[in-house]
């Protein structure tokens, strides 16, 4: 034989790294760690507290692909435009007079702002986000959009009734919300549709029997809205009813709100988010969340649980099958069959049955699954090795010269299966890391973490179009526990390359 | 008085077929600086010998018993942990069959020689590795070579490591099982010298556990011929080389190849004998080219022989219809078909008569006597040969008389 077994596991690993797979699977696995240990700094995220919260994510459009993807349909896509309240840089700014007439007070406050819209497709939605303050009366609010070609549409008028007591301090989730896309029914914001029907019929449009037509809405509600977000930002002309024909009108436009309260007090404040069609690396989902945070997050957690995972078990079972090995007689046989029990037992039922009774964390996986493999394969495999390696000469010249059983099981038996121990690690990465993810498709792995399985799980319970339309949300995760899986295995399958003679190119 | 002196020694393994008679009833005794060589075909019990010297058994020992009297005491009296603190390695070491399995792989050089200190005086690694270092130096190694690991060192490096190891304790006695079986002639010639400035310098004695002929009388000062677990013949290398006493050890020497002579080297017809059911009287009478009434035939033997014969003489053996065996010395034959017992005895008669130097066995038949339907067989009655001889032994029916 040209070359011998290599010996420890450093040997066997140098060795290991001089073979391809190896060499792809030390590059996959270091740019995974690579990832693990700088997500904490490249994407600082209290991942646990906010993942869950809604507010956090509020900003995102929902459910669109990542930004590099309007490279494959050649358009310049809308980014997320978002124009803050007053007092923050480039938000809104405001006017604001009181005058008397007539013993009555009156306050005006004017709110207005522009952006540019230089994209070649619709934004997703557009929220306006107003906050107010005012004395015994509610101030009446008109909302308005003056586009790059002169036309000025009145996009709803209110009189709010929630009050806040500081207009400065501008809270998004403690305001009034007027979601100009999706208003719920009798929303005020509701009049939009009525507002944009009006203006496109005094332009000559359309007339009312298309619109009928077009959004039937027999009790006042809309089974197909019309999407204002298109109309409001589109040519003026027939084409702008169809949203696939609607050309985007670019150019500067401009947000106004006028409000007239009634005591000297009133006053207002706004902020509007016109959402885009793409967001950052790796888009979002139904839940607005930034999924590039998911799928970053995700490695770290894949990674220590699956080594965490499979270095307790694997070591557990490698000792155990060594010590039943070795020591043989009733050691062995107690070992053997408690591994014969440990393999018959159906670990994924249970598991599920454990993730419903008590929802347990990444941890409480972790330790049950730990649990669930104190023996099993590997304490038998280890035990077979540990058979041959026993009858060596080496074990008996240990035991001519007087050392213990135990000297011998950890200074002479236990050297030699480690090699074989670190590639059945490799191997079983892997295999914990499908668990996680099994576990969190199913809706069962930790509640606070968003794992790739998690992810994988949310966008198949959100339907099976999504698994044809958004793509992302599908694709991302699955890479990544692939791309995981496959550096361990290919690691695995170095090891054993090196460490198994049969398979040994001479 | 002898550093060394065995007794009986007999050591039986279980198996399913029966108990393995490995070792049964060994003695010998060896003088302080003196070396036996223990030679003997594969499967003869040799390593056996040195396991049972040592007390290294395997689970399924049957009987394990004798004298193993170490310094004046006997050993056997010791318990397991005992003997494990006070005489093995420290008293009596071994060198392994094979020296490239008999280190840990995983173990750099250095304290793979300095374990049995680590182990027995509980020495720290530091200490340990210098006196390793002297060990190595000793079996004429560089020191440097402790910080390597057994796969980087060739087949005769390793073999001076594992007898640096064996000697790291200072022990009296020296199993030296098969040192040198896998080495290559110039590697043999350079351990056995070194084996020989040891025992010189450190007055050893070595157990030389070996096949080869030419390297026991190289070494040896006594040689033990073993069969079937058994010595058969002990004696002065001088003589037993020169004048064997024993058949077995003259068909043993005469099958060492000679480098310029053109005889081809004889062999033992036949294969070594099962030990689960050793042959009774002498162990070598199937095999033996001089073995006549005395040696031990037993009935069983006698039927198979026959069946043997009865393959390639064909026609020369009257017809038998069957053979039963009735006790170790007694059997019945009835004769094949139109034959009456007293032709066929007449005529089995004649048959032994004309090729009793071809088949030796038909020596063993004492009387025919024709029954009614069948024939009646006795064959000699034997006893395992006597153990003749003061300083020079060997077993054989044949040195009764003091002759060979």
């Amino acid at each position: 034989m040209a070359m011998s077994t290599p010996i420890g596991i450093r040997a066997a690993f140098l060795e290991a790294l001089k073979t391809k797979s190896g060499l792809a699977a030390a590059s996959m696995l270091g740019f995974l760690l690579l990832l693990a240990v700088l997500v904490p700094i490249i994407a600082p995220y209290d991942v646990v507290n906010s993942w869950n919260n809604p507010t956090v994510w509020a900003d995102n459009p929902k459910l669109v692909p990542p930004e590099w993807s309007e490279r494959f349909v050649g358009k310049h896509l809308p980014r997320t435009i978002i124009i803050p309240p007053d007092g923050e840089p480039g938000g809104f700014k405001r006017a604001r007079v009181s005058y008397t007439s007539e013993g009555q007070i009156y306050t005006i406050v004017v709110l207005q702002q522009t952006f540019d819209f230089q994209y070649d497709a619709f934004p997703s939605e557009i929220k306006l986000y107003f906050a107010t303050s005012f004395g015994n009366k509610s101030p009446l609010v008109h909302a308005y959009l003056e586009r790059p070609d002169g036309q000025q549409i009145l996009l709803f008028d209110d009189t709010p009734s929630l009050r806040v007591p500081d207009v400065n301090k501008f809270v998004p989730s403690d305001v009034i919300t007027y979601s100009l896309s999706f208003p719920t029914f009798k929303d005020p914001s509701y009049e939009v549709f009525a507002n944009i029907k009006s203006w496109l019929i005094s332009k000559n449009v359309t007339n009312d029997t298309e619109w009928q037509s077009l959004y039937p809405s027999p009790t006042g509600f809309y089974s197909n809205p019309p999407r204002a977000q298109v109309l409001l930002l589109a040519d003026l002309n027939h084409s702008m009813l169809d949203p696939t024909t609607a050309q985007v009108l670019k150019g500067t436009y401009t947000i106004r709100f006028v409000v007239n309260g009634f005591s000297s007090i009133d006053d207002a404040n706004a902020r509007a988010v016109i959402y885009g069609t793409v967001f950052g690396l790796v888009g979002t989902d139904d839940q607005r969340h930034d999924l590039t945070v998911a799928l970053l997050w995700g490695a770290p957690v894949a990674l220590a649980f699956g080594l965490v995972g499979a270095l307790a078990s694997v070591l557990i079972q490698t000792l155990l099958g060594a010590i039943s090995g070795w020591y043989g007689g009733v050691i062995d046989e107690f070992v053997q069959r408690t591994a014969d029990f440990y393999l018959i037992i159906p670990t994924l039922p249970i598991l599920i049955l454990i993730g419903i009774l008590y929802r347990p964390s990444l941890y409480g996986i972790l330790f049950v699954l730990v649990v669930f493999g104190i023996v099993g394969a590997t304490t038998k495999v280890t035990r077979s090795i540990v058979l041959q390696v026993k009858e060596e000469q080496f074990i008996e010249a240990a035991r001519s010269y007087g050392a213990s059983r135990g000297r011998i099981l950890f200074r002479y038996i236990l050297p030699r299966v480690m090699p074989y121990t670190f590639a059945l690690i490799a191997l079983t990465v892997p295999a914990f890391i499908f668990l996680e993810a099994s576990l969190s498709f199913l809706g069962l792995g930790d509640p606070n973490l968003p794992t790739w399985g998690r992810l994988l799980g949310n966008a198949y319970s959100a339907g099976p179009a999504i698994f044809y339309t958004f793509w992302w949300w599908v694709f991302f995760p699955a890479a990544g526990i692939i791309f995981t899986t496959v550096a361990f295995a290919l690691m695995g399958y170095a090891f054993d390359k090196v460490l198994n003679p049969r398979l040994r190119e001479q | 008085m002898p550093v060394l002196d065995i007794r009986n020694l007999t050591l039986w393994y279980r198996t399913r077929k029966g108990p393995v008679h490995a070792v049964d009833d060994i003695s010998f005794s060896l003088e302080p600086g003196q070396t036996i060589a223990i030679v003997g075909e594969s499967g003869c019990g040799k390593t056996s010998t040195a396991n049972a010297v040592l007390r290294l058994l395997p689970k399924n020992v049957a009987r394990y018993e004798g004298k193993v009297i170490f310094d004046g005491q006997d050993v056997m009296d010791l318990g397991n942990e005992e003997f494990r603190r006070s005489v093995r390695w420290r008293g009596i070491s071994m060198v392994f069959q094979g020296a490239m399995n008999a280190l840990n792989p995983a173990v750099r050089v250095g304290y793979q020689v300095a374990e049995p200190l680590m182990v027995h005086y509980e020495v720290d690694r530091d200490e340990a590795a210098d006196q390793a270092m002297e060990a190595l130096r000793k079996v004429g190694l560089p020191e440097d070579l402790v910080r390597r690991y057994p796969h980087e060192l060739s087949g005769g490096m390793k073999q001076r490591v594992v007898i640096a190891m064996a000697l790291i304790l200072k022990p009296k006695v020296v199993i030296l099982d098969e040192p040198t079986s896998a080495l290559d002639v110039m590697t043999q010639t350079n351990i056995i010298n070194l084996l020989k400035d040891l025992k010189a310098s450190d007055r050893l004695s070595y157990i030389f556990i070996t096949h080869d002929l030419g390297l026991a009388s190289e070494l040896a000062d006594l040689v033990g011929i073993m069969y079937a677990g058994q010595l058969v013949e002990l004696g002065p290398s001088e003589g037993v080389f020169v004048r064997p006493k024993h058949p077995y050890t003259g068909k043993l020497l005469a099958s060492v190849p000679r480098l310029r002579s053109e005889a081809a080297p004889e062999f033992i017809p036949g294969a070594p004998p099962d030990l689960t059911a050793p042959p009774s009287g002498c162990r070598f009478h199937l095999r033996c080219p001089v073995a006549f009434e005395m040696c031990g035939w037993s009935a069983d033997e006698f039927v198979e022989q026959m069946e043997a014969i009865r393959q390639t003489e064909g026609s020369k053996i009257p017809p038998i219809s069957s053979m039963s065996v009735k006790s170790p010395t007694h059997l019945v034959i009835r004769p094949g078909e139109n034959g009456t017992a007293a032709d066929f005895a007449k005529a089995l008669g004649s048959f032994s008569n004309e090729n009793k130097e071809k088949y030796r066995f038909l020596k063993a038949i004492e009387s025919v006597e024709p029954r009614t339907k069948s024939v009646e067989v006795k064959l000699f009655e034997s006893s395992p040969p006597p153990y003749i001889g003061d300083d020079w032994r060997a077993s054989c029916w044949l040195l009764k008389e003091g002759g060979s």
